[in-house]
């Protein structure tokens, strides 16, 4: 087949596995720190305010990867349209 | 993907003038304005505002965040007001172009390092960089690729997080443009007030790891 169908074809591929595989860990891990952030709001309500704070910084950290993730993948999308 | 690439405007003694320039002239204007108005009629609301702003500030830094508030307090009016200019039709978002980003992630770079001076003095600022002092030839050099791998991640965090709620909203466009696209377009709203906090709170993190005492 020639080169560009062939292009086209490992791009698309490479695009869904990339972002499933990012998605999905992302998913976990994230899931996991609110988990780890709630069982402390619990045992400590005081400083229920400071783990919010710390919360959401990590998890803007954290979504950084999947957010490479979609630049590459668009950036590679882009350069198959032309 | 090519309509959310910047757009040439004018050309203005042969520097092209993106759209990107033109809504921040805008976003300038509006906001000038709106501070204009807000302190007039509203006093009490912008000495909230700028209470909230500091009292978060001085949460994170455990220091008077009196010397900093300028300059986070400006950087976080102005990322909240760009990413949220995007819903006013002519106007588009400034920081779904990566040079605006990009600029706002070195204010912050040579922030960190006006502020670190200004407390402690070049050495003392470099002696804080290479944090022990044994192995000083190895970390200052360690920090300074850490600081510009930061610096990095700034700008595209918030580029990435915009740009990708604004290809959302045009792949929705193209395939049911009449109901759908709003709440794609309310989601990124919300990501782009989120972001602005983000920024303005890492923004400060940094200044504070370079201005702590940390013995």
């Amino acid at each position: 087949m020639e080169s560009q169908t062939l292009l086209t074809i490992v791009v698309i591929i490479t695009s869904g596995i990339g972002i499933m595989a990012s998605t999905v860990t992302l998913a976990i891990v994230e899931g996991r720190a609110v988990l780890k952030a709630l069982e402390g709001m619990v045992r400590q309500p005081e400083v229920a305010n400071r783990l919010f704070t710390s919360l959401i910084v990590g998890m803007a950290l954290l979504e950084t990867s999947a957010i490479y993730t979609i630049l590459v993948i668009s950036l590679l999308l882009g350069l198959l349209g032309g | 993907m090519d309509r959310v690439a910047p757009q040439v405007v004018f050309q203005f003694l042969g520097i092209s003038v993106t759209d990107t320039v033109v809504s921040t002239w805008i976003m300038m204007l509006i906001i000038i304005g709106g501070i204009v108005i807000v302190r007039r009629f509203f006093p009490s609301l912008l000495e909230k505002l700028i209470t909230f702003l500091s009292d978060t500030i001085s949460d994170v830094m455990e220091r008077p965040a009196e010397p900093y508030l300028p300059y986070l307090g400006s950087l976080i009016v102005f990322i909240l007001v760009a990413n949220v200019i995007g819903v006013v039709p002519i106007i588009t978002t400034p920081t779904k172009d990566l040079n605006t980003t990009a600029a706002l992630a070195i204010t912050v770079f040579f922030a960190v390092h006006v502020f670190g001076i200004r407390k402690k003095g070049v050495w003392g600022h470099i002696k804080t960089m290479a944090a022990p002092l044994g192995l000083f030839f190895l970390m200052l050099p360690l920090d300074i690729v850490g600081q510009l791998s930061r610096t990095l991640a700034l700008a595209l965090r918030l580029f990435g997080n915009i740009i990708s709620s604004e290809l959302i909203v045009d792949v929705v466009y193209e395939v049911a443009p009449i109901v759908v696209p709003l709440p794609m377009i309310a989601l990124g709203l919300f990501t782009g007030v989120l972001q602005a906090y983000i920024f303005t709170i890492l923004a400060t993190v940094f200044i504070n790891l370079a201005v702590r005492e940390n013995e």
